[in-house]
């Protein structure tokens, strides 16, 4: 598996809704190596959110430790974090999220001008990353021109424009249909493949966990295996 | 993030709320205008009132007449025994007031009246003002017919344009208000007689008529001789210019008649020898001083701020004293005054436009909140976002304060059309100044709603459906 992209040392997440608390994470340890395409599976609730979420830096754990590439991001402030989000990590939404007065290449390029990386060299960028999704015909297309699989491969498209060393991706196909889901599942898993980024995917369907290379059980906050 | 980016991006978000952002910068545009409108009003109230300051005898000067010592300081104290000519207007005292510090300089102003014979008709002199001739050219009076006399040696008068008013006939009657016509004079032909010694003028002339009535002569003694004193000698005064104005255009030179002081003081030693001249002072005896006493001084202050201390210290030598200075500081006061109103009306109308862009940034950021979560997960950094609200903010108020400066431009012009005055001048520097102050502005009421922007929990902003 080579030097592992990110790793997760017991990590705990504890909500307190009033007197009770809510053991969201029960200590996860997880270690993902570069290139793979993992899925994280679990019934609804049973924290495959809120594990994405402490791994990509979006949410603090309360306890553990979680490394990507080496750097501790559990205890790195807001802007550390923002700025180190900027620098490794890609993400893609379940609702696409899309900028909706931008056009495809501005989404796509959008990430870039947040490292100020000049308009020109960006728009070529984005333009060839729209190729890759099989876009080319939608680039000046607002994102409510398009269809929710294109908008999706709009959002992949951002997430790996950014060359990053892993991608995030939370139910990524939770508003699409069977035929679209596939569609999309197929061009994330060449583009991540063919690209050597690591992807880790949020998922409640073990059809889709079956296009990733390895999946984690989630079940009640705890990993019950992984196949 | 570079600026180009960020501008854009808060660009787009303005033209994609075209009708809100257009209504915001309304707001700012009306505040900024008011702002502006007010201070010109202010600005051009403040102009009229150093214009007719200005008017009313120059902001500089200080008028000094004779005093009687009662206001005299330490230094003049001196016994003020009763012919010393200590608090009367002699060269000495110019010459010593021209010492005092910061005046810049000092000249004399004669008093004089005279009888005149113009054909039929008779004119007296009330306000007759000699001065020194470079002082009379500097005043800058348009001339209707002839000009300022070149040299001072022969006594040439200058008329006001509403003196021919005053004339009267043989029998004392004042022609053009009997008439409602002025009497067919051309003051630059005619042969005018003037007396200077008016009061053996009136005497002989009261003789002439009622002989042997008691009559005042000019040294003031009872006298009831059956001889009729004699006539005192008529001189032909050529007149040098006859001053602009219509009839009924009043000016500050209109009725009056103006000379050469050093011309005047040559003819008085000729017309009256060693009598008394009407007007100057006498000694306790009865007779008159040697010499000549000014009827006032003007003293003129190398800057309006040094007006008050050189009256001061004039005052303190025992001298009478009088300038605009009270009065200007009063007016200039009252419009100082008047421009804080005006400008506070402004401001509140700008702090409703201020209030009106935090509103709409607010809502902004409301409705924005998934996109601003977003930009944070990808990666914008936080005083990117600040700054691109703070950008909008700031964009805001230049449209706004530049409509409201054209606007405001536009508005002056028309009130000055309409009242045919300077009633608002926009002054030049208030330009740059209120489109630089509507942008502050607008950035500072767009500060808190960046704030709220940056420190939005990006997991929050992409948990809430947008
Ligand atoms: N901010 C929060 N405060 C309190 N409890 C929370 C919070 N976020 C998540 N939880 C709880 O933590 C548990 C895990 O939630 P999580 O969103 O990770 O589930 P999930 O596996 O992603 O489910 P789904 O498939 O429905 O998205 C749930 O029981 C949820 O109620
Ligand atoms: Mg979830």
């Amino acid at each position: 598996m080579g030097n592992p992209v990110i790793t997760a040392e017991k990590v705990y997440k504890v909500y307190k809704l009033g007197e009770e608390r809510l053991r969201a994470l029960n200590g996860v340890s997880l270690s993902v190596g570069k290139g793979e395409f993992v899925a994280i599976v679990g019934t609804s609730g049973s924290g495959k959110s809120t594990l994405l979420n402490m791994l990509a830096g979006l949410d603090k754990p309360t306890k553990g430790a979680i490394v990507i590439g080496g750097q501790h991001i559990e205890s790195m402030s807001e802007a550390e974090l923002v700025k180190f989000r900027r620098e490794h990590v890609g993400f893609i939404f379940q609702a696409y999220d899309l900028l909706p007065q931008l056009d495809a290449v501005e989404n796509v390029a959008l990430p870039l001008s947040f490292k100020g990386v000049s308009k020109r060299v960006r728009t070529k960028k984005a333009e060839q990353m729209l190729k890759q999704v099989g876009l080319e015909k939608y680039l000046k297309h607002r994102p409510n021109q398009m269809s929710g699989g294109q908008q999706q491969r709009v959002g992949i498209a951002r997430a790996l424009v950014v060359g990053p060393e892993i991608i995030f991706a939370d139910e990524p196909t939770g508003n699409l249909d069977t035929k679209t889901t596939l569609e999309v599942l197929h061009i994330l898993k060449d583009v991540v493949h063919n690209g050597g980024n690591t992807l880790i995917m949020v998922t409640h369907d073990n059809n889709l966990a079956s296009f990733a290379d390895r999946r984690i059980h989630i079940i009640d906050g705890e990993i019950v295996y992984e196949d | 993030m570079r600026f180009s980016d960020k501008f854009g991006m808060a660009w787009s978000s303005l033209t994609k709320r075209k009708l809100r952002t257009f209504l915001t910068i309304l707001g700012v545009m009306i505040g900024i205008a008011s702002i502006v409108i007010m201070m010109g009003l202010g600005e051009g109230l403040k102009l009229q009132t150093m214009e007719m300051i200005e008017e009313y005898g120059g902001i500089r000067t200080v008028e000094v007449r004779e005093g009687s010592g009662q206001n005299a300081g330490s230094n003049g104290g001196t016994a003020a025994s009763g012919d010393a000519t200590q608090y009367k207007l002699t060269d000495a005292a110019l010459a010593e007031i021209e010492k005092i510090p910061h005046v810049e300089s000092v000249y004399p102003v004669l008093e004089f009246q005279a009888e005149m014979e113009v054909g039929k008709y008779r004119y007296s002199i009330w306000g007759g003002k000699a001065m020194p001739l470079d002082v009379l050219k500097n005043m800058k009076w348009e001339f209707a017919g002839g000009a300022w006399p070149e040299e001072d040696d022969e006594l040439q008068f200058v008329y006001g344009n509403l003196v021919l008013q005053d004339f009267q006939d043989s029998r004392g009657n004042n022609i053009y208000w009997n008439t409602g016509k002025l009497p067919d004079v051309d003051l630059m032909t005619a042969r005018i007689y003037t007396i200077f010694d008016t009061e053996s003028y009136y005497a002989s002339k009261q003789k002439a008529t009622d002989s042997g009535v008691t009559a005042l002569t000019a040294d003031g003694q009872m006298n009831n001789t059956a001889k009729p004193p004699t006539p005192p000698k008529k001189y032909q005064v050529p007149t040098a210019g006859v001053l602009a104005g219509d009839t009924g255009e009043y000016k500050e030179y209109s009725w009056g008649v103006y000379c050469d002081i050093e011309a005047l003081k040559k003819m008085y030693k000729k017309a009256f020898k060693n009598k008394a001249i009407p007007g100057q002072p006498l000694r306790k005896n009865g007779k008159p001083y040697p010499e000549l006493f000014y009827s006032s001084l003007m003293v003129i202050a190398d800057d309006v701020a040094n007006v008050e201390t050189i009256q001061q210290e004039i005052g303190d030598m025992g001298y009478q004293t009088n300038s605009n200075s009270e009065w200007i500081r009063q007016t200039e006061q009252q419009s100082r005054s008047q421009q804080a109103m005006l400008g506070g009306i402004g401001a509140v109308s700008l702090l409703v436009a201020a209030i009106g862009i935090a509103n709409t940034m607010m809502m902004s950021i409301y409705e924005r909140t998934k996109e601003i979560g977003v930009m944070k997960v990808l990666g914008c950094g936080l005083f990117d976002i600040q700054q691109l609200f703070l950008v909008e903010a700031g964009l805001i108020g230049l449209f706004g304060g530049t409509a409201g400066l054209f606007v405001s431009v536009l508005i002056c012009l028309i009130i000055n059309k309409i009242t045919g005055l300077a009633t608002a001048m926009i002054p030049v520097w208030l330009y740059p100044v209120s489109i630089i102050f509507a942008v502050i502005v607008s950035m500072l009421a767009g500060y808190a709603p960046s704030k709220r922007a940056m420190s939005l929990s990006a997991l929050d902003a992409i948990r809430s459906n947008g």
